[in-house]
């Protein structure tokens, strides 16, 4: 009996003292519906929202789409309970598609919703597209059943693999951005239509607000420049050349008195393919192709960057660089005023590992 | 007034028992012929010696070895000239009686009784050694080390340990336990290393058990146990005498029982129920990996269940997307909720772990056939369970085998359901309650007064190198702090204690 009262003093006190619910939810798997994804897209009218989604998530069944227009977005989940036999929960929430007109009108309160919900993990990837998705998913939610699986699986692919080949922000980064002094979020865009979900490049977000994006070819100098330092292919179509396994080494650095930004960087890959005229037996020709890389490499850095001036972030951080041990840091304004008039400097050298032939 | 009125109870029980096996009569061949009368095997043998002195030989036919009978005494006994006859059968110690009780005990025992015919009583000791020879143990099998196993005869099993421990410090106290049985328990330990506080405790436990019938080692350990109320074993029960050599060298004490195979050793912690003998025939690393391997085995016979309860029940956000398809195809049309579902084949899986122990091996077969066709085809063919729970279940109840202790095997079983009702209601808080439940409770529980869940509480370092991993022998250079041996190191430093 002693026993007894002691557990149950310690388990009271154990709920007590962690904010513990002593009311655990009943969310049997089988009277659940657990939705893997979400689309948001605005509304007919203004001020509302279009949200999407697919149920039942997994089972076999017809898949049927949702979708409602609110002005909340937990009117939406609401809505779906209302008119379907399970209920509708966020906890295995994956991936949020966000259409492009959402997020250039800022899509920070947006995750602030979902970010309250405590079942939904913070490992939920973003994605910002562009076109029509419904008509994609329509279409083809018919031919592959598992249509949402597979785009979790692929995003889960290329984040757990760092290959460079797509960008992948979750939840949880991009508010870890958002919240960061001289640090700018950035998301993934795809372009949607009836048959396709085709990878663009990498949006761009200011104050919680779509402010432009990259093209595929400037997208490689972003995945080289910040986000994995590493590109599993690069295609070089001017030069004519495929590199392989291409890793950089960046070093920043700001000069506030002469008003420069230099990168200096250090590339390093193979040659996976070659088409141009030059032959490569020779070293000559090697040296060549290395200072044609080099030129590439910078031309395209430079564009980047000055786009990256253009919409006035800061993606790759470089205002931490502004930081010293005993000065005042810099407000977030001023880094943006200095960074978008500020010089850039790029200095680019690519070493070329041994052919294996 | 609403309480029933407790009458005085007069201790009838313990008078009774006394007064039936306390005799006061003289010893005379009358009373001890009372003692016999009804007995179908008591024999009562007149014999003429020398033509002038009448010898009476009283015994219970099947207590005594009938066949050294004759040879041991009737023959002696023929050509006696003596007069302190017990001088001619030398080659037995016969032992002079004085009481009708020591009589009737010794003649109990397997002694005859022996009236010289002029008023003296001699009891000469042919005692009956039937019992099964030397085997294999089927308890705790080992393939690579010492076969033999303790039988039920308590001084052949005193004998394996002598053999095992040549040395004179190998102490052996006898009681006697149970005043209906009577059985022989022998108390060992090797003086100079064993505390004499922890054989003390010992000692006073045993005198102080108070029943009629002790018939088995776990009707003494019940007595001795400090928490009687708890589910885990305070005592090791084993029949391998290696494994109580072992004890006994490292300052444990070992009590054997009469009449059973199993041995009792203490003090012993939560871990030591871990530890199988093969650990120190195996080579350090493999030891330590077995071993660990049992822990974790432990842990997912007794969580496994309960987790799949808490997480199909509450916490379906933390199911790995891959498998929640799984979860969800295997659960959409049963029936049952996971908690009634787990329930019912976990009370399937216990009823047939039970009925295969209690048939013979010959029809365990069929059970165990019919046992999988009705667990693992019929049960998801008829829609009752899932899929995932018979994977589940298998796998929890073949992680149960892995720990070597039987008795704390059988533990994890009601640790199961316990955990089971909690994390049907609160989910994984309620396994984790339980679990902290669990620990206190480990942490409370003490062996012959040592505690329980030594060497993590309280903290003995020295123990460490025979925990989780099993370091290797020559590292092992003292015996367990948890004992508190007299003399700490295993190897000789001539007067360091």
């Amino acid at each position: 009996m002693r026993a007894f009262t002691s557990f149950m003093l310690l388990l009271s006190s154990m709920c007590l003292l962690t904010g513990c619910s002593p009311f655990a939810s009943d969310n049997t798997v089988e009277e659940i519906a657990p939705v893997t994804f979400l689309s948001v897209e605005a509304g007919g009218e203004k001020g509302k929202l279009k949200v999407s989604t697919l149920v039942p998530p997994v089972m076999k069944e017809d898949k049927q789409f949702f979708s409602t227009n609110v002005t909340l977005l937990e009117q939406g989940r609401r809505s779906f309970n209302l008119k379907y036999y399970r209920e509708i929960k966020l906890g295995q929430l994956r991936m949020l598609f966000i259409d492009e007109k959402v997020a250039r009108n800022g899509i920070v309160s947006l995750i602030d919703t979902i970010l309250t919900d405590p079942e939904v993990s913070p490992r939920l990837y973003l994605v910002v597209f562009k076109g029509d998705f419904e008509a994609f998913i329509k279409n083809r939610m018919q031919q592959q059943k598992d249509l949402d699986y597979y785009l979790y699986r692929m995003f889960k692919h290329y984040e757990k693999g760092k290959q460079g080949e797509i960008t992948v922000t979750n939840i949880h980064e991009f508010m870890e951005k958002v919240y960061s002094p001289y640090s700018d979020p950035y998301i993934p865009v795809f372009r949607v239509d009836k048959d396709n979900f085709r990878y663009e490049g990498t949006g761009f977000f200011g104050n919680g607000k779509l402010k432009g994006g990259t093209d595929k070819n400037q997208d490689q100098f972003f995945q080289l420049l910040n986000n994995y330092h590493f590109l599993k292919n690069m295609i070089i179509t001017p030069l004519d050349v495929s590199l392989g396994e291409v890793r950089s080494r960046v070093t920043t650095h700001v000069n506030l008195n002469d008003h420069t930004v230099s990168f200096n960087i250090h590339y390093r890959g193979r040659i996976d393919e070659y088409r141009g005229t030059k032959d490569l037996d020779r070293q000559v020709s090697i040296y060549e192709l290395v200072d044609e890389l080099e030129g590439y490499m910078e031309e395209g850095t430079v564009s980047l960057l000055k786009k990256l001036q253009e919409l006035k972030v800061d993606p790759l951080e470089i205002g931490g660089q502004t930081m010293a041990p005993a000065s005042k840091p810099m407000s977030e304004e001023d880094w943006i005023k200095f960074w978008e008039s500020a010089k850039i400097k790029v200095d680019c050298h690519f070493e070329l590992e041994p052919l294996s032939i | 007034m609403f309480w029933k009125k407790k009458s005085k109870r007069v201790r009838h029980e313990n008078k009774e028992g006394n007064q039936l096996f306390q005799k006061s009569k003289d010893l005379s061949i009358a009373a001890v012929k009372g003692l016999i009368s009804n007995m179908d095997d008591g024999e009562l043998i007149e014999h003429r010696i020398n033509k002038e002195r009448n010898i009476t030989l009283i015994f219970i036919r099947t207590l005594i070895d009938v066949e050294r009978l004759n040879e041991s005494i009737i023959q002696p006994l023929k050509n006696c000239s003596e007069d302190m006859i017990h001088t001619c059968i030398a080659s037995v110690k016969a032992g002079a009686l004085s009481s009708l009780d020591e009589a009737q005990k010794l003649m109990m025992l397997g002694h005859v009784l022996l009236d010289d015919g002029k008023g003296r009583w001699w009891a000469v000791p042919l005692v009956n050694t039937l019992g099964r020879s030397i085997e294999q143990s089927e308890a705790e099998t080992i393939l690579y080390g010492p076969k033999d196993s303790f039988t039920e005869q308590i001084d052949q099993n005193i004998t394996l340990l002598r053999r095992r421990l040549p040395v004179t410090e190998l102490k052996t106290e006898k009681f006697s336990a149970g005043y209906l049985t009577k059985a022989k328990v022998v108390l060992m330990y090797v003086e100079g290393i064993a505390n004499p506080d922890i054989v003390d405790i010992a000692r006073k436990k045993i005198s102080k058990i108070n029943i009629d019938m002790v018939i088995e080692q776990s009707n003494l350990a019940a007595f001795m146990e400090d928490h009687i109320h708890s589910v885990f074993p305070q005592f090791q029960q084993t029949d391998r005498p290696d494994q109580c050599a072992y004890s006994l060298g490292l300052g444990k004490i070992v009590i054997l029982v009469a009449n059973t195979p199993f041995a009792l050793v203490a003090p012993i912690t939560f871990f030591h129920l871990f530890q199988s003998p093969e650990d120190y025939i195996h080579k350090w690393m493999v030891a330590s990996f077995l071993r660990c391997l049992r822990y974790v085995s432990y842990l997912a016979s007794t969580t496994l269940i309960p987790l799949y309860v808490a997480l199909t029940t509450h916490h379906y956000q933390v199911i790995p997307l891959q498998i929640l398809f799984v979860l969800l195809e295997s659960r959409s049309k049963l029936p049952f909720s996971p908690f009634w579902e787990a329930l019912f084949m976990l009370l399937i899986l216990e009823i047939i772990k039970e009925a295969s122990l209690r048939m013979p091996s010959k029809t365990s077969t069929t059970l165990g056939t019919i046992g999988g066709i009705v667990i693992g085809q019929a049960a998801v063919e008829a829609g009752f369970v899932s899929k995932v729970l018979i994977v589940l279940v298998g796998i929890a109840a073949i992680a149960s085998f892995l720990v070597p202790n039987y008795l704390l095997s059988k533990t994890n079983t009601l640790i199961q359901f316990a955990f089971l009702i909690l994390s049907s209601l609160l989910g994984f808080p309620g396994i984790v309650f339980g679990m902290i439940y669990v620990l206190a409770h480990l942490n409370g529980l003490s062996s012959l007064k040592q505690p329980y869940f030594a060497p993590v509480a309280p903290l003995y370092w020295r123990d460490w190198m025979d925990f989780f991993i099993r370091a290797p022998i020559p590292w092992m250079k003292k015996r367990p702090a948890h004992v508190h041996p007299l003399f700490k190191w295993r190897y000789n430093r001539g007067d360091d204690h």
